[in-house]
């Protein structure tokens, strides 16, 4: 979700009206926007929308509030002024980065704030929308350093030399992935690829090494510089497209003349930008369907147009810088929202349905509250732990985990198979707290046998005289109370004292091991009073029983 | 004197005992010997008395000389000097090796000798070590040494030691483990006029204690009076079992949707990439996942997914599927839809569940899912959380009645009946929308997330309905409820904060 700065009067000044802080929080709302700081003048606002990067700049925030104050409607298409200019594209691009859009513009200024606002908008899109540059780069130069024609293609790392913006001295393309701060950050993009991107100019200067960084030499631009050119690369066309659009409209809104260039591929030429002229069709019935509305088709059209689309006889203009419209519920979403989501009736649900859990829950609920009954405090734990506490720390080997490929932590590294590990770091961690501390906690594990998961319950008493009788008695207990009949077979299992550790098997089925702690495993938890439990399999009985 | 009366009927046998021998300036040993009471019964009265304002408890240090571990055995045996003096003192010359001492004890005795002149050493022509006593050494035997007297006299207290006694103490502290000296409470008792008042009273004995079996079978409460309690008096305080804070949050807001008419739900913990996002719209190559960061598994790597229903979750990303829209118009990686990892939203079970063959529409259905995000764990973050979400399908359903859905649960949730709906962002929704309602208490807060599931997402899975989905942001409610400023608290292990939780009503 990204968050972009801005200064009020200046959206003021593009919208041509003056907006307090309340009214601008208020069409907000309509773009999924809130203003998340203001600091003096200036305003920060986070936009819901991932798919919509029109609106991270206030150009374009400018131009939906014109169209949702009734200042400007419809939709909004720029003039193109027609050039020489023109990027050729070589075939050597296809493999590493193959599509590329461009244009430049003049007729106004660039001051520090606007030129501030450029590398916003660059930042934002590149980041979240061009997936960390992967998807979409973006570069803007000085226009009267470049001579035409551009020549977009790959070449090998170490043929060609250039200063990097901000740097200097020359470095090869390969020098640049190896030692400059922004080669190395993106690197990874260029990976296995034999030629490196590179946009140079007919006096063979390099404009930039495409997606990594600019040049010095034309890549810098300058408060005071009025022409300037852009270009956007990228192995998505659509969005590289989008990306000039959206920058061609927030050019033009400050008062910038939009110039076209020609993409030359191997003679298959196109102009840029290359504008959608995009549109969908949409049935008013269909709205109101999905809204709960009655609206006429002129309203709709009266809606849409606020919303900076054209309608046209059932088919809506979409402009031509928004790609997010894939099916007509996207532009019935905008007509609610102009409409206003508060002003849609409000209405109840109207068939009646039987709420209900599943059988299991019901019977593990049954379970704790028998625990409860007995005196035993409710814990409730992480899922996620590690195979040193689950195995190692309970001197038994590992009974098939599902481990976590690249963990944050070595912490939380695995999914627990189950519970009385956790309950025994707890007691290890509570050593001031008064005895007997008798605990349990119900909960799901997973194993890695099928990926299955199961509901659990471990339950330990810890004091001074806890014993197996005393364990044993809660077991029965609980068994008692949902009618299981058991039986307690002898069994090995090294968390335990050998000959105080039982398999709790009902219908001939295991379900829980009980016994009194091996003191090897209370050491290693730095016990020191007996501690007993056991730990049933509440999913493996539940079926048992219910056969 | 009703007072004093009632103050009487109070006392437990213990003080009643102990009272007719108070003093002024009493000990607790004076008292111990006087009422024959032990030590923890006395001390017992007298907190009691003093809990009652009969009397005052002063407590004094002092330092007591008594018998160290080597000190009892000499009081018994003698010093070792003085046993190695009389072997040789009515003798002209001893070897050192015939003088029947411990080992241990020989040269702390030789060494005691030597110091106060009482013994010759030499060594004889076969260079064997031999003693004999001076004349000074065999009048020391004539009578008993200041340490003898000194060790049959302890304990002592320190402070009021004579100049011989002090010399004594003086000597035998340099000495190994003879004396040691214990710092003892005194605790002494003055009676309060309160105190002195009740003591001119009869204290008769004929009170009843406990209630036993006795007592009823014979009748004996009619003819005695019941010794009252001090009620006020603070118990050890218990700790028996509860439910957990959080658990008990969660089954409350269970049985609240289960009361609405929403069935559970539910999905594995691990998922793969299809029902995970795949299944809900959410495009392989695109920047909403950005915010599912996941943890995937290290193995198995992939799972098994039905290949007819995958065909059709690929067809409308690449191409809508026949929804009327375009799609995400990009190829569907059928390998890596098969990627399993830890539940990341709940929406997954969500899409299982339209999918599944038993699902009821008109229906409704909740979910309380644990998902894993990879995020670093702090106080606002955990790795490892729950979500509370579902949907409801029905033919007919608009936007009007997620709004009426989204006021259901402001009131059931927030106890509130003033909210905003507002256009919100999700990928799998459109129409998209968030409830924002103003808690009494909390003010306004995000409360839930909803929308219309789009026809991209519910059409491959078999369903033709419109699909209300919804979740609501249960952990902050809880936190609030709770009075958790921690996020970690929610899954606390501190036994302390667990047993001091107050529980929800």
């Amino acid at each position: 979700m990204p968050t972009i700065t801005f200064d009020i009067n200046d959206l003021n000044k593009l919208v041509g009206k003056k907006l307090t802080k309340e009214k601008i929080q208020e069409l907000l709302d309509y773009s999924k926007g809130e203003i998340e700081a203001v600091n003096g003048n200036e305003i920060s606002v986070k936009s819901a929308d991932t798919n919509l990067p029109y609106l991270w700049s206030v150009e374009g925030i400018a131009i939906l509030f014109k169209g949702l104050l009734g200042l400007e409607k419809g939709l909004k298409q720029l003039k193109l002024e027609k050039t020489k200019d023109t990027v050729i594209v070589d075939k050597s691009v296809k493999d590493v980065r193959p599509c590329i859009a461009a244009f430049s513009v003049k007729g106004a200024r660039v001051d520090e704030y606007l030129l501030k606002q450029i590398i916003q908008l660059q930042e934002k899109f590149c980041h979240s929308y061009g997936m960390k540059r992967l998807k979409v780069a973006v570069g803007v130069y000085n226009y009267n350093k470049i001579k035409f024609p551009v020549y977009y293609k790959a070449v090998l790392p170490e043929s060609v030399q250039f200063m990097p913006l901000g740097f200097k001295r020359e470095m090869t393309l390969g020098e640049i992935i190896e030692s400059h701060p922004t080669g190395m950050e993106y690197a990874h993009l260029l990976k296995g690829f034999k030629s490196y991107p590179l946009l140079v100019d007919s006096n063979k200067q390099v404009l930039s090494f495409p997606p990594i960084i600019n040049s010095e030499h034309s890549g810098k631009v300058l408060p005071g510089d009025s022409e300037l050119f852009f270009e956007a690369t990228g192995n998505d066309r659509g969005a590289v497209q989008l990306a000039a659009n959206i920058f061609a409209f927030a050019f033009a809104e400050r008062g910038f003349k939009i110039r076209e260039v020609t993409i030359d591929y191997s003679g298959k030429k196109e102009q840029s930008p290359a504008f959608f002229n995009d549109s969908i069709k949409l049935k008013a019935e269909d709205a109101n369907k999905l809204l709960g509305l009655n609206l006429k088709e002129t309203e709709v059209k009266h809606l849409l147009e606020k919303f900076r689309y054209g309608y046209d006889k059932g088919k809506v203009l979409i402009p031509d810088y928004r790609r997010d419209i894939m099916h007509p519920v996207d532009v019935i979403e905008d007509i609610g929202i102009a409409y206003g989501y508060d002003k849609i009736p409000l209405r109840s649900m109207k068939e009646y349905t039987l709420g209900g859990t599943f059988p299991i829950t019901k019977f593990v609920d049954k379970a704790r509250e028998l625990a409860v009954g007995m005196g035993y405090q409710e814990i409730y734990s992480p899922m996620l732990c590690n195979a040193n506490l689950l195995y190692s720390q309970m001197n038994v080997e590992d009974f098939g985990t599902v481990e976590i490929e690249t963990p944050m932590t070595e912490l939380f590294s695995c999914v627990r198979t189950w519970i009385l590990p956790q309950l025994m770091e707890l007691l290890s961690s509570n050593k001031n707290a008064e005895y007997p501390q008798r605990i349990f906690e119900q909960g799901m594990v997973t194993m890695k046998k099928d990926l299955k998961d199961f509901e659990r319950m471990a339950v330990v008493t810890a004091h001074t005289s806890a014993s197996f009788t005393e364990i044993k008695q809660a077991l029965d207990f609980i068994m008692n109370n949902l009618g299981v009949k058991y039986d307690i077979e002898n069994t090995v299992h090294h968390s335990f004292i050998p000959g105080r550790v039982g398999r709790v098997v009902v219908n001939g089925k295991g379900v829980a091991y009980i016994g009194e702690m091996h003191p090897k495993v209370l050491a290693n938890f730095g016990l020191s009073v007996p501690v007993s439990a056991f730990e049933m399999n509440l999913t493996d009985l539940f079926e048992t029983i219910k056969k | 004197m009703d007072d004093i009366k009632q103050l009487l009927a109070s006392l437990h046998p213990l003080e009643r005992k102990a009272l007719p021998h108070l003093k002024e300036g009493i000990s607790l040993k004076e008292l111990e010997k006087a009422s024959g009471l032990k030590e923890i019964e006395a001390m017992r009265a007298l907190q009691w008395m003093e809990n009652k304002g009969i009397l005052k408890i002063n407590q004094a240090l002092k330092e007591v000389v008594a018998l160290d571990k080597n000190g009892v055995e000499y009081r018994e045996k003698g010093l070792p000097e003085i046993r190695f003096l009389k072997q040789i003192a009515d003798k002209k010359e001893l070897k050192v090796s015939e003088i029947q001492i411990p080992k241990d004890e020989l040269n702390i005795a030789i060494g005691a000798l030597r110091q106060k002149a009482a013994i010759n050493l030499r060594k004889d022509e076969k260079g064997e070590l031999v003693v004999s006593a001076t004349e000074h050494g065999k009048g020391l035997l004539k009578k008993e040494s200041m340490e003898e007297a000194f060790l049959k006299l302890l304990p002592l207290e320190l402070s009021s030691l004579a100049p011989e006694q002090k010399f004594a103490y003086d000597s035998l502290s340099k000495r190994r483990e003879i004396i040691k000296t214990d710092v003892l409470k005194l605790r002494t008792a003055s009676i309060t006029d309160l105190g002195k008042k009740l003591m001119k009273e009869k204290v008769t004995g004929n009170f009843i204690e406990a209630i036993t079996p006795q007592v009823l079978r014979d009748e004996v409460w009619k003819n005695a009076n019941f010794r009252a309690y001090d009620i006020k008096i603070n118990v050890p305080k218990i700790f028996e079992g509860k439910k957990q804070h959080y658990r008990a949050f969660i089954d409350n807001v269970r049985g609240k949707l289960i009361s609405m008419g929403f069935r559970e739900m539910a999905g594995p913990i691990v998922e793969s990439d299809f029902w995970d996002m795949d299944a809900l719209y959410m495009p392989q190559f695109h920047s909403a996942r950005d915010i599912h960061d996941a943890y995937y598994i290290k193995d198995p790597k992939y799972g098994v997914i039905d290949e007819a229903l995958m065909k059709k979750v690929k067809a409308a990303h690449e191409n809508g599927f026949g929804t009327g829209s375009r799609g995400w118009k990009y190829t569907f990686d059928v390998l890596r839809t098969k990627r399993l990892l830890l539940r990341t939203q709940g929406t997954a079970c969500s899409a299982r569940k339209l999918s599944s063959k038993d699902i009821q529409i008109p229906g409704k259905y909740f979910g309380i899912t644990r998902c894993f995000r990879y995020d670093v764990v702090d106080a606002t973050h955990n790795c490892d959380f729950n979500q509370t979400e579902g949907f409801v399908a029905e033919e007919g359903l608009t936007f009007g009645h997620l709004k009426g859905m989204l006021k259901m649960f402001a009131e059931e949730f927030a106890q509130t009946e003033t909210i905003r709906i507002v256009p919100d962002y999700f990928p799998f929704t459109e129409p998209s929308a968030g409830l924002m309602a103003k808690h009494p208490e909390m003010g306004w807060i995000e409360l839930a997330g909803s929308g219309m599931f789009r026809p991209e997402m519910t059409k491959p899975l078999g369903i033709d309905v419109p699909v209300i989905a919804w979740g609501i942001g249960i952990d902050r409610l809880a936190m609030f409820a709770l009075n958790i400023k921690d996020i970690r608290h929610l899954f606390s292990h501190d036994l302390n904060v667990l047993r001091q939780m107050k529980v929800m009503y």
